[in-house]
């Protein structure tokens, strides 16, 4: 192949993986994966931690020759025994799909008394979010969504996909993972610049689920304007809508506006829902232009590559995001500061209450010494 | 000692690859050739003419029922010793039919010594060159010539000269070319030039008889049930010219325009 039309080296998150966690989200509380046992392991498990039971046809050379219409009866059957579902969701493998396998018939001669949410997909396309988007196509056919939230949803998609071509993980040929900067000297700073009386927002732009350790940041920031008599300099911005999103996604919101409001931490602007990190940005600018503009510093948490630069520019930024592989395209934009929380999609997987960040207690911790 | 011939015959499907295939390997043990035939057709009827009509399991159907495969469940002894081997296949519409040839091929290359003691080795293989599967064989290094099976008619031909063409990519030299005559006009003449054209030669001319297809209803090859007829004197000649044969080309496709005007 011609060196320069390779566009990806680096592998990326897989569109069999993103329809497992969209049926997460449709509240399934089985997912079959038609294939190989070994398929899509590392998040089938994490998926468990999050509640849902992922199983496995388990198709071997055999199944590959012969197909496993038989083993996918079996299965539904199996399951259905097992875990008495009320949804159950079918996904497809590269394997399954390459060898032509046809879903809608073992389901039908499955015959359950549940609903089937079959997801035909394979790893190989370059937008993972093709996952989702066959996921939630079967679910508008099963009856499970209406097709208004299958629009508002296919536009989401549409937006993440453009979010990720132009700053995020897809934006180069290759990024190398980095850890970023150091925790402790950007916690110093923050501490600095509330110290100084400056005034900062915090902008928390979640994805899903992750909002439950991005919004601790949220907190500590918070927490140590308070211990500096400087509450008042904060301004909070959560994208934590209880009333948007797939069934599981409102319910994570709702979840964090509650132990918000138990900590007494107050959320000034509520800048979309927790499926909205791709588009909240322009809510942001706006609302950054109108009423904040002159503020110093702000802290980004989640998903800093998806909010413009137009009326950030001016500020000192720190940046908090899960992805290794996004911490050149957050420097380039021109943020001072970036930090990556490792390891945090398992921490945030089966919780319902925020859970601490690496770097919201490196800020407790710093606080401790020189507060 | 004879060196050892490997060969794959291609063609299009329904053309008489299998009739021409098990014809071969008769008249090769006729002459005291140790020959092997292994049938990559989920038909698996490729050897059915050697065994009396009778059908041998096949790899892939032991191992879908998960037999721990041993040579001996899948050899079995035809006429005049010609050891017989059935790929096997899904049902048509379900599974993966090339993944099947893949995984018989590494199955048979593990578990056969006899592969090493035969003359002649002859893969009869599906229909086109439709995907990586149907050419494990080759790629596996279990072939090492191929000829390509066609009548004089259009569809055949172009189906052999895609091939042709799949030949030079996985860089595999034709030996020649066989034409299973249906009769129409000219047909030698056409089959000759098509040969010759892309840089190979006729290797025999099967005339259309009754007496095959005679014979393989009855489940016999016409070298065992009509011995002395004339079309067995064909085959007879086509054999020995294949365990003759020391040279091949690499193929050169004929574009579209010439292969319809070489018909008309
Ligand atoms: S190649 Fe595809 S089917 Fe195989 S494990 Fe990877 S994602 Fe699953």
């Amino acid at each position: 192949m011609d060196n320069k039309n390779i566009s990806i080296i680096h592998p990326r998150p897989s569109s069999i993986v993103a329809a497992l966690y969209t049926l997460r989200d449709l509240n399934v509380d089985v997912a079959i994966l038609h294939g190989p046992p070994g398929c899509s392991f590392k998040h089938a498990r994490l998926l468990e931690e999050d509640g849902i039971h992922v199983v496995t046809t388990a198709l071997d050379e055999s199944g590959f020759v012969f197909g496993g219409h038989r083993e996918l009866v079996n299965v539904l059957h199996k399951v259905n025994d097992m875990f008495h579902p009320k949804l159950i969701g079918v996904v497809g493998t590269c394997a399954s799909m390459i060898i032509g396998e046809e879903m809608r018939e073992p389901v039908m001669e499955a015959n359950l008394d549940v609903p089937v949410i079959e997801v035909e997909v394979h790893a190989g396309y370059r937008n993972n979010t093709k996952g989702v988007l066959f996921a939630l196509e079967s679910a508008l056919d099963a009856g499970i969504i209406d097709r208004e939230e299958f629009s508002r949803q296919q536009h989401l998609l549409e937006e993440a996909t453009n979010v990720e071509l132009r700053h995020g993980a897809a934006s180069k040929e290759y990024l190398a993972p980095s850890r970023g900067d150091v925790k402790y000297k950007v916690a110093q700073r923050i501490i600095e610049l509330l110290k100084e009386g400056k005034r900062g927002i915090t902008i928390m732009n979640a994805k899903k689920e992750t909002g439950y350790m991005f919004a601790d940041i949220t907190v500590a920031v918070n927490e140590i304007a308070e211990q500096l008599g400087k509450a008042d300099n904060i301004i909070n911005m959560s994208n934590t809508d209880v009333g948007l999103g797939l069934p599981r996604v409102r319910h994570h919101a709702e979840c964090i506006m509650n132990d918000f409001e138990e900590k007494g931490i107050p959320i000034h602007e509520i800048i979309g829902g927790l499926d909205e990190y791709p588009v909240a940005g322009a809510t942001i600018d706006k609302l950054i232009e109108e009423k904040y503009s002159d503020y110093d510093f702000a802290v980004i948490t989640g998903v800093p590559h998806a909010i413009p630069m137009d009326h950030l520019s001016d500020m000192e930024i720190i940046s908090v995001t899960n992805g290794p592989r996004q911490v050149l395209p957050l420097k380039e934009l021109g943020h001072e500061h970036v930090l990556v929380e490792i390891d945090l999609h398992p921490k945030t997987l089966g919780v319902n209450h925020i859970v601490e960040s690496e770097f919201g207690a490196t800020l407790r911790e710093v606080a401790k010494e020189s507060i | 000692m004879t060196i050892q011939k490997r060969i794959a015959i291609y063609g299009k499907g329904g053309i008489g690859k299998s009739s021409t295939a098990s014809n071969v390997a008769a008249a090769c043990a006729d002459e005291g050739y140790k020959v092997m035939i292994i049938g990559c057709d989920p038909k698996s009827d490729s050897s059915i003419t050697l065994l009396g009509g009778k059908r041998i399991p096949t790899i892939l159907d032991l191992l879908r029922d998960g037999v721990d495969v041993k040579e001996e469940d899948v050899i079995h002894e035809g006429y005049k010793g010609v050891k017989c081997v059935e790929v096997g296949g899904p049902e048509p519409g379900i599974g993966c039919a090339g993944r099947g040839i893949i995984v018989a091929i590494q199955t048979l290359k593990k578990i056969s010594k006899s592969l090493n003691e035969m003359d002649l080795i002859i893969y009869d293989v599906p229909g086109d060159i439709v995907c990586g599967g149907f050419v494990a064989p080759i790629r596996k290094g279990l072939v090492k010539e191929a000829y390509v099976l066609t009548s004089g008619e259009y569809m055949p031909l172009y189906a052999a000269n895609n091939i042709c063409r799949g030949l030079a990519k996985i860089n595999t030299p034709l030996s020649g070319i066989i034409c299973n005559s249906r009769s129409v006009s000219r047909e030698e003449e056409i089959v000759t030039k098509f040969a010759s054209e892309i840089g190979s030669e006729l290797m025999a001319f099967i005339p259309k008889e009754q007496i095959v297809q005679d014979c393989e209803r009855d489940g016999f090859s016409v070298m065992e049930k009509a011995p002395d007829s004339n079309v067995a004197k064909v085959y007879r000649k086509l054999a020995q010219a294949i365990m003759e044969r020391d040279s091949s080309v690499m193929p050169e496709a004929l574009d579209d325009e010439r292969l319809r005007e070489l018909t008309k």
